[in-house]
């Protein structure tokens, strides 16, 4: 593989990822996508749609649903793609040379979303400093911290070759990607929590409750649209009770979004 | 309550504000990260409503930004539906002292959850297969036809949900927000779109934050497995504690800046030692 060749599969690898982050989940990243931008690369569009083909078949059911895709189809078709091609091998070979690529950019991803987190505090700072700008720099470099991120790490694992990816993912010590995990497990509790910080009233706290039990109890097999139905059902009823109430003038509209919120224990 | 512009006919975002949402939408998980998920990007989409709503009041933008960049984690395709929304209650918000600003969240979160559920059964269940599905037979035989149409039947509903999203949200939103400021119950309504917005949170801390122990060890022989005593006691326990214990933390005032500190010490150690982990769901 030549360098220029490494370096647009890099893009390739690149425009994959950004693809979920900046292009909407346009679906550059299907296999058949990838297989024909790599076949251009190497000047073999037919057979590399016909690899992405085999791949898009073999990826058909894996979804991005959820914080945390569990593969990514993006780069590893794309290095499948590259791997078949200028080797001759067939998808299914390809695939396992993808896969301790896709596993160390796994990790990458989850220490890149964690570390983005840090951000925070800082967007935070700048919205009451007003800093517009800054704020949509800070969105802007996200992107570019992972677009460079795909790109070099899918570079150098096509122009030095998997054994120094390999040599990576082995040499990482377990503890160092269980304490990712666990920080990455916490880190939503506190973005939940500080969004409850803002919803949630004294009165408000049956209704939390409400929603948490079924949900915990029955988990997924409960949508968010049957629970959110059932909510908007509550809603509906002491809406109307309310309604009744002031129009008959039985009582007065109690102060029920109060800002005396003494919630403390 | 007086009559305050309800008679006013339905307005329409200027349309370069609408392009720049539009456009804007897309980057939606550009800057996902752990803590607020989308919430980074959420802002940026509505910057420029929020520069034009807020453009005399300073206060007034700080406090709308602050809202937008909470955390908000949704289906990407229909997510423009909540930036209308979001734009038409803020311009409420600005007029209007009767409304409680913790709605605007509430509301938010009220349709991130069905909102989601239906855009990946049409996005991810149907309009991704069928797009794929169609361009396989072409790939197969080597057809460059196969990308450009595989793109296509994929991103026409793509696109025109988020665009006719964002102007079915904006109108919807306005028109709730009239009927609801005519009829002097914006009290209620803001109750009530925190009870939605308060079952809704109780549901997500249980689907969506993963907390769980892989802790296991043997004693005499026993197999002692602590999630399973866990799950005993309450599914999704250690989810509700982890949150509960933090809200905690923010009410009692705690520097969020702390906070973020001691979850990454915490989380950093009680993973290295196998304690917790972001388990499956």
């Amino acid at each position: 593989m030549t360098l220029t060749q490494a370096i647009l599969v890099g893009l390739v690898a690149a425009l994959t990822h950004l693809d979920g982050g900046w292009l909407g989940e346009a679906k550059f990243r299907e296999p058949i996508v990838t297989g024909f931008l790599v076949g251009l690369i190497f000047g073999d569009v037919p057979h590399g749609l016909m690899i992405g083909a085999t791949m898009q078949l073999l990826w058909m059911g894996v979804t991005g649903v959820g914080p945390t895709p569990k593969l990514d189809i993006g780069t590893g078709g794309t290095i499948g793609a590259a791997v078949a091609l200028s080797t001759g091998t067939g998808a299914k070979d390809a695939i396992i040379f993808a896969v301790p690529v896709a596993l160390l950019l796994q990790l990458v991803n989850t220490l890149m979303t964690s570390a983005f987190s840090a951000f925070m505090p800082y967007v935070d700072k700048k919205i009451d400093e007003l800093k517009t700008g800054v704020i949509q720099g800070i969105h802007y470099l996200c992107g570019l911290i992972a677009a460079l991120l795909y790109f070099g790490i899918t570079f150098i694992g096509m122009y030095f070759g998997t054994p120094v990816i390999k040599a990576v993912v082995n040499g990482m010590p377990g503890w160092v990607e269980a304490a990712l995990n666990g920080v990455a497990a916490l880190l939503p509790a506190l973005g939940f929590a500080m969004l409850l910080d803002v919803i949630l009233t004294k009165k408000l706290i049956p209704f939390l409750i409400l929603g948490f039990i079924p949900a915990a109890f029955v988990g997924h097999d409960l949508s968010m649209l049957g629970i959110t139905a059932v909510a908007v059902a509550l809603a509906l009823i002491i809406y109307n009770l309310y309604s009744d109430l002031q129009s008959k003038n039985v009582a007065p509209q109690p102060a029920l979004a109060g800002s005396a919120d003494e919630w403390e224990d | 309550m007086t009559e305050k512009q309800e008679t006013l006919p339905a307005q329409k975002l200027p349309k370069g504000e609408f392009r720049s949402i539009f456009w804007r939408s897309f980057s939606l998980l550009g800057s996902f990260n752990f803590q607020r998920m989308q919430g980074l990007a959420f802002l940026y989409a509505m910057l420029p409503s929020l520069k034009r709503i807020y453009r005399d009041d300073p206060e007034g933008l700080k406090g709308a930004m602050h809202r937008h960049v909470e955390t908000f984690n949704m289906t990407l395709a229909p997510s423009p539906i909540v930036m209308g929304t979001s734009v038409a209650m803020e311009e409420r918000f600005k007029t209007d002292p009767d409304f409680d600003s913790s709605a605007i969240n509430a509301v938010k979160v009220s349709l991130m959850g069905p909102l989601s559920g239906i855009g990946d059964t049409f996005f991810w269940g149907i309009f991704r297969i069928l797009a794929c599905s169609i361009a396989v037979g072409f790939a197969q035989q080597g057809n460059f036809l196969a990308p450009f149409l595989l793109l296509f039947v994929f991103n026409i509903p793509n696109f025109l949900t988020r665009w006719y999203g964002l102007k079915f949200g904006y109108q919807q939103g306005q028109g709730i927000m009239r009927a609801m400021g005519a009829s002097g119950k914006m009290q209620l309504f803001t109750f009530c779109a925190g009870i939605v917005g308060a079952m809704s949170m109780g549901s997500m801390i249980a689907l969506w934050v993963k907390i769980k122990s892989p802790l296991k060890f043997t004693i005499s022989h026993n197999k002692f497995v602590l999630q399973h005593y866990l799950d005993q006691i309450m599914p999704a326990l250690l989810p509700l504690a982890c949150t509960l214990g933090i809200l905690v933390l923010l009410k009692k005032r705690v520097p969020v800046m702390w906070i973020i500190g001691i979850v990454i010490a915490v989380g950093a150690v009680l993973g290295g030692f196998h304690i917790i982990s972001g388990g499956k769901a």
